[in-house]
């Protein structure tokens, strides 16, 4: 995984002419992945937590103004070098591998790698980690300290769902930052912790390489707000939060019944909005990318069809096939990432319209194809008869051929959309809260994989089902001149 | 004076040459008949006459517009000026199935000759009445039989007023008793004196309506000459054998 990492640091390197530098702002980015409490998670709609505290008051201090962006932890630095952020505040250990591509601030709290087993495991040291089934959260200082000193890890992008995975027998252990891990083991009886951690390891916030002074300024009010008490006070809010929080969910969950475990997950805190706002996301970038998928479709696959038909358009003919050999070469979410952090690295764009901008490109190439398979479909006979009617070949296409030949895909096309809104599943990785990340962020809340992951699954159902019945009778009308 | 002119034209697919320096004459309101063996290049004729077909070589002249001269085709504007001179009939009908009856009739009559959609209307209910057919207006093409379908397409290519009309094989596509009508809608045509080059291999039917009929084999007119002359009595011996093979077959 680091190798690939490196070569996405690459790619995006090679791209750095078009970032621009942003360090005359005044607000400051802050970037972060907010599913590691109690360091940084979601509470209500706002990012809170240790890092997010600290950083803020840091920040105070020097007379910045900050915003916090959430989005996946393996994109967190990426986003510094590509300037959608200025510093990365997400739980970072410094390690040398991240210190080639950015600076990072001195150490403001020390944590462990700690390790978590059922009761009735045999496993009881470090030691005995070797040849067990281990996970890890991915991209996190657990997964690179296994990876490189025991073994190849199962990587998970979310800490509750390793837990789960613990739980149901899939795994021996889960190597987990210390303070997380205390509070999956007191809301989980099954579970245990080992006295004795991983590793030590020490926390620090990173900044691009291209931003020193700022780097300086971060260091120098760091040890200022250690010596005064600042950064433990901090710390030791937070802790008393967790330890409260466990305490109410456990208590909730005393009764274990399977309503409270709903209430938990979907009424307490509002959580299912979390789900409505995914939904409305979710639904926005498949209906408006499948859209501007159509518009590239159509454009291209007149220009491929006229081009086989009369050899006209050779030029845009090439153009055409290269992009749909890079669209359809590639895999949708690699397109998603390199549009927002490479295309519009420099620019300040909503996410909702990247998000319909790289899934209407990538929808366009295989709609141009099912539209160019529905032209030829056409009978060669309705071309001649619109020909020899004195009609010219663009109005041929246009009244004759093209309203056939939509017929003809409309199955094809409504299946194109299905698998487009389910694809919008990986919005995610440029922090877009769409459905299935709200079921992310009340996973990372409620430490419980089953109910959001199923009730995600089942809003996607629904809204499959829902517009497969509309494709149907959007279809029996078109059939109605049909033998 | 002749409304089509062919003059030494060649058109080969590929290696194969289908048409070989044939020239043939029709004069404005002649009804000739096509005739011919399968692979002998009739269709080809017609389709290289109706611009659906580039030819190779050699001119040709519809209503003395020279859209094709010695091997070479005129100009955009020239070539929609010939294309408005003829209609043609397909054998398989291509009518637009996603459009109805109406609607493929005056499609080309709106969208190319630029009338209004209400005299587009009116004239087409009265081709639709010559054909028999007022009371199917509305009806999608395959609502209809296919000599309702055959008629419906010699209705749309009437309907832009043509000099000439090509038929491809009309009657080929249809089961023998739904033929009479069309036929018979062909036979009222020639009696208004329309100009018409039907390909067809219906022998009593191209001896009743043609005034001339000509005989191709290989690419070439073997023998042309007044229908009945040519039907009964040919000269040429391939001619003969040709017509009595057809003969036979009843």
């Amino acid at each position: 995984m680091k190798r690939v990492f490196l070569f996405f640091i690459s790619v995006i390197a090679a791209f750095q002419l078009f970032a621009v530098e942003n360090t005359q702002n005044k607000t400051l980015r802050i970037v972060t992945s907010a599913n590691f409490p109690p360091y940084e998670f979601i509470e209500g709609s706002k990012i809170v937590g240790i890092d997010i505290d600290i950083i803020r008051e840091v920040l105070k201090r020097n007379g910045y103004d900050m915003s916090v962006e959430d989005m996946k932890f393996d994109s967190v630095i990426v986003s510094l070098q590509t300037g959608k952020g200025d510093i990365a505040a997400s739980g970072l250990t410094v390690t040398e591998d991240r210190k080639r591509q950015v600076n990072f601030s001195i150490p403001y709290v020390s944590a462990k790698q700690t390790i978590i087993v059922r009761k009735d495991s045999a496993i009881d040291s470090a030691a005995a980690l070797k040849g067990v089934r281990i996970g890890v959260q991915h991209g996190t200082t657990g997964d690179s300290y296994v990876t490189d000193n025991i073994q190849e890890p199962e990587r998970f992008d979310d800490a509750a769902v390793a837990v789960s995975a613990l739980l149901r027998g899939k795994l021996d252990a889960v190597v987990l930052d210390g303070e997380p891990s205390k509070v999956h083991v007191k809301k989980n009886p099954e579970l245990k912790l080992l006295d004795e951690p991983l590793t030590f390891e020490e926390y620090a916030f990173a900044v691009d390489k291209k931003q020193p002074e700022l780097l300086e300024k971060l260091n120098k009010t760091l040890k200022e707000m250690q010596q005064d008490g600042t950064i433990d006070a901090i710390i030791e809010k937070y802790y008393q939060h967790t330890e409260s929080a466990v305490a109410e969910n456990s208590a909730e969950n005393l009764d274990e019944g399977f309503c409270s475990e709903i209430y938990l997950n979907f009424v307490k805190n509002q959580r299912w909005r979390y789900l409505t706002d995914g939904f409305f996301v979710t639904v926005c970038v498949a209906f408006a990318s499948v859209l501007f998928g159509v518009l590239i479709g159509f454009g291209v696959a007149i220009i491929r069809s006229t081009s086989d038909q009369t050899g006209k358009f050779k030029i845009a003919d090439w153009c055409c096939r290269v992009y749909l050999t890079v669209i359809r070469g590639t895999p949708v979410v690699l397109q998603l990432m390199i549009i927002y952090f490479v295309i519009f690295s420099s620019m300040d764009i909503d996410k909702i319209l990247v998000a319909i901008i790289a899934f209407g490109i990538n929808s366009g190439a295989y709609v141009a194809e099912i539209i160019r398979s529905g032209i030829m479909s056409v009978d060669r006979g309705q071309m001649e008869a619109g020909r020899s009617l004195g009609l010219s070949y663009a109005k041929t296409m246009n009244l004759i051929i093209l309203p056939q030949a939509f017929k003809n895909v409309l199955p094809a096309l409504g299946n194109e959309f299905i698998v487009l809104l389910k694809e919008t599943s990986v919005c995610g990785f440029i922090a877009l809260q769409d459905l299935t990340k709200g079921g992310d962020i009340i996973r990372s809340q409620t430490y419980n994989a089953f109910l959001p992951l199923i009730a995600v699954a089942l809003v996607y159902l629904i809204l499959v089902t829902i517009f497969s019945k509309l494709l149907g009778m959007l279809e029996k009308r078109l059939k109605k001149n049909e033998q | 004076m002749s409304v089509l002119q062919i003059t030494n034209l060649s058109k080969s697919f590929r290696e194969k040459q289908v048409l070989r320096d044939i020239s043939l004459k029709v004069d404005s309101g002649e009804v000739i008949a096509v005739i011919g063996p399968s692979g002998s290049g009739k269709t080809t004729l017609l389709r290289c006459a109706a611009m659906l077909e580039t030819a190779d070589g050699g001119s040709i002249e519809l209503n003395d517009i020279e859209f094709f001269q010695n091997g070479v085709y005129g100009g955009k504007s020239l070539l929609k000026q010939a294309r408005r001179q003829c209609g043609m009939v397909f054998q398989n009908f291509n009518l637009f199935p996603h459009m109805s009856v109406l609607d493929n009739i005056i499609d080309a009559p709106v969208h190319v000759a630029g009338i209004s959609r209400d005299v587009a209307v009116a004239e087409a209910m009265n081709l639709l009445r010559k054909m028999d057919l007022a009371d199917c207006a509305e009806f999608y093409p395959c609502e209809l039989s296919g000599g309702q379908q055959q008629r419906v397409a010699i209705a749309r290519a009437l309907a832009l007023h043509p000099e000439i009309l090509f038929f491809d094989e009309p009657t080929s596509a249809l089961d023998p008793e739904l033929t009479k009508g069309v036929l018979r809608v062909i036979r009222q045509l020639a009696e208004e004196k329309m100009t018409m080059v039907i390909v067809t291999h219906e022998m009593d039917f191209a001896e009743m309506v043609a005034d001339r009929i000509v005989f191709m084999a290989d690419g070439i007119v073997v023998e042309e000459g007044p229908a009945d002359k040519l039907i009964n009595n040919p000269s040429n011996e391939r001619t003969r054998a040709f017509i009595s093979g057809m003969k036979a077959e009843f």
